[in-house]
């Protein structure tokens, strides 16, 4: 696929899919982006996700923490609020609500 | 370059573009974290270290630079002439605590000529002065004396405040290590490159700790890390509360200043610079 | 009195350090005095005590244009006039009575049959008179060249004129010459009172002179207004 593409795909909907990805759980930058790409999102570099994890925090929808891991460095977790939840339900609903005919149209144009 | 010298980089793009010390810090120890345990090349991984600051800075923005403090350098229609010639005509800035003016033009507009009377060193036709506090100035050059060594220029300048010799040297040598200059060699001014010389020129300015500081393209025989620390420097004694003003034909600095007085002919107006980074307005 | 004692220092550290320049000019009272070593005493003593008056006045010039830019820079800093200039002439007076010192010794040694009380009065004269005329003729021109060829006239003017007549006690040096006179020629006191009194008057005048010319240029200029920081 066009890398360039799917960047401009991303920036759109990463900040929702990192929410989506907390809502399971704490996290930390490195594991949000191993996540993303085992999950075929593709590789998201750190130049991308931080910044979009920093606005998170700015606006409120996540917290953050330095903490010590079980083994390994200490590392900047972050977990969502309650800001962040209904920020997920809001913004997830209407990516779904975009993406839903923008799939039917692009199917009927590809199967065609 | 390294992942050491990338963050190294990042934390002075970070400090440049004025992000607050605490979450520049965050972002370095993130970064570094994130390098440790995926790998890679940090310039792939992250991208430059200038762009991935300016990515930072979209996302959380720049600490509220100090508010910008009490009037402390006035100039009111200032007017010179030269014979016929009218040098100057009706410059006015105005400079409070705690910000950086720049005095551009072209050659021979009268940015020197406005300094020297702003220093009070030189009578203006018309116009007013007001400073307060106490002033320091940098000329462009020959504020040096070619035979004394640089710790005796500091003795020299301390005492003029009551500073006893140790101190006085101490703080002499103390200010030009922010210009990444040893000073306490025993070398005659006169000896001293033109960098090197400009370099105590412009130490024995701060090192009054003045109020109100005046420079006039100090910067000259600089390499570009000292010009670097130069312009650090000047951010430093900002958000110490001096007022600054620096003469310069050098723009690609100001981004990094308050206020623009160009005094190229026929358009002499004090205006706000346009780009100014960080809400220091 | 610190900004005194330290203005004056770094005016002696300044002037020691030119060593090629002192050297020339201490060879000159030197060779004045050694040129007429052969004819009259006399003659060898006064150009021995003009060359020192030479050599102090030129040093005094130098040192004046050398500080002309740093000392607005200074001014700015917390000195007021008055420590500059007067602290220069205590550094001066200093390097002058030192570089007598030999030059005081050197008929000694050559056993001349003098007062030599009176040669001491007449260094004293010549080098009190010199600082200050060096520092007058340094602040008035704008460069060394000029400076040091009008000290050069001044001084032949001074060899030449004669001692007696109406206009020589228009000249800066010469009490110094009239003091002289009485060391060497063994006249009256009058000599010696007269010479001594035209020394502290000149002296005195060129240092308000060189006082006038400083403060004026490191004066407060009237558009500048001073507030105390709030």
């Amino acid at each position: 696929m066009d890398s360039d593409r799917r960047g401009q795909w991303l920036r759109g909907v990463l900040d929702i899919c990192v929410l989506a990805l907390l809502s399971e759980g704490e996290s930390y930058g490195y594991q949000l982006a191993q996540a993303l790409d085992a999950a075929g999102v593709g590789p998201i570099q750190g130049g991308t996700l931080y910044p979009v994890l920093l606005r998170l925090q700015k606006t409120g929808l996540v917290t953050a923490q330095w903490r010590e891991g079980s083994a390994g460095p200490a590392r900047k977790y972050y977990r969502l609020t309650d800001d962040g939840y209904a920020a997920l339900r809001a913004g997830g609903s209407s990516w779904l609500t975009f993406v839903r005919p923008v799939n039917d149209i692009v199917t009927k144009g590809v199967t065609r | 370059m390294n992942a050491d010298d990338w963050l190294r980089a990042l934390t002075t793009e970070l400090h440049q573009r004025r992000v607050a010390a605490d979450a520049a810090r965050h972002v370095v120890a993130e970064a570094a974290t994130h390098l440790r345990e995926g790998g890679g090349d940090p310039w792939v991984v992250f991208g430059p270290p200038q762009q991935y600051a300016v990515a930072v800075v979209e996302s959380i923005g720049t600490a509220p630079g100090p508010r910008p403090g009490p009037v402390r350098l006035h100039a009111a229609g200032i007017t010179k002439r030269y014979g016929r010639q009218t040098v100057l005509n009706d410059a006015t800035l105005t400079v409070r605590a705690g910000q950086i003016a720049a005095v551009i033009g072209a050659n021979g507009c009268g940015k020197s000529t406005f300094l020297r009377i702003c220093a009070g060193l030189m009578s203006p036709d018309a116009g007013e002065v007001t400073v307060s506090g106490r002033l320091g100035y940098c000329p462009q050059s020959g504020g040096t004396a070619d035979f004394l060594l640089a710790d005796e220029h500091f003795v020299l300048v301390g005492a003029a405040q009551g500073v006893a010799r140790g101190p006085a040297r101490r703080a002499g040598r103390a200010a030009a290590r922010q210009l990444g200059w040893e000073a306490g060699g025993d070398v005659q001014a006169r000896h001293l490159s033109g960098g090197t010389r400009q370099k105590l020129n412009l130490t024995m300015s701060t090192l009054s700790t003045p109020d109100v500081l005046l420079l006039d393209e100090p910067y000259q025989g600089f390499d570009q890390g000292t010009y670097v620390n130069f312009w650090d420097q000047l951010s430093r004694l900002r958000d110490t509360g001096a007022a600054i003003v620096v003469v310069t034909h050098l723009l690609n600095h100001l981004d990094r200043v308050d206020i623009v007085l160009d005094l190229t002919p026929a358009q002499v107006s004090g205006r706000q610079a346009p780009s100014v980074q960080g809400g220091h307005r | 009195m610190n900004r005194l004692v330290v203005v004056a220092e770094m005016t002696m550290r300044e002037l020691l350090r030119r060593r090629g320049v002192l050297l020339l000019l201490l060879l000159m009272p030197l060779t004045f005095y050694l040129i007429r070593r052969d004819a009259y005493l006399g003659q060898s003593v006064r150009s021995l005590l003009l060359g020192v008056g030479w050599a102090v006045s030129t040093a005094a010039l130098f040192a004046t244009t050398a500080a002309r830019e740093v000392e607005p820079r200074l001014r700015l800093a917390g000195y007021r006039p008055h420590h500059l200039y007067l602290g220069r002439v205590l550094g001066l007076w200093t390097v002058g009575l030192v570089i007598s010192v030999p030059f005081f010794l050197l008929p000694m040694i050559d056993g001349a049959d003098l007062r030599y009380g009176g040669l001491a009065a007449a260094l004293l004269c010549s080098v009190a008179v010199a600082a200050p005329f060096g520092m007058l003729i340094g602040a008035l021109l704008p460069r060394e060249m000029e400076g040091t060829l009008l000290l050069l006239t001044v001084v032949t003017v001074q060899m030449l004129i004669d001692p007696a007549g109406s206009g020589a006690k228009l000249t800066p040096f010469w009490s110094t010459r009239e003091i002289a006179t009485w060391a060497v020629d063994h006249t009256d006191q009058g000599y010696l009172s007269r010479g001594v009194l035209h020394g502290l008057a000149v002296t005195a005048l060129l240092v308000v002179g060189v006082a006038a010319v400083v403060s004026v240029r490191l004066r407060r200029r009237r558009h500048l207004r001073h507030l105390p920081v709030g």
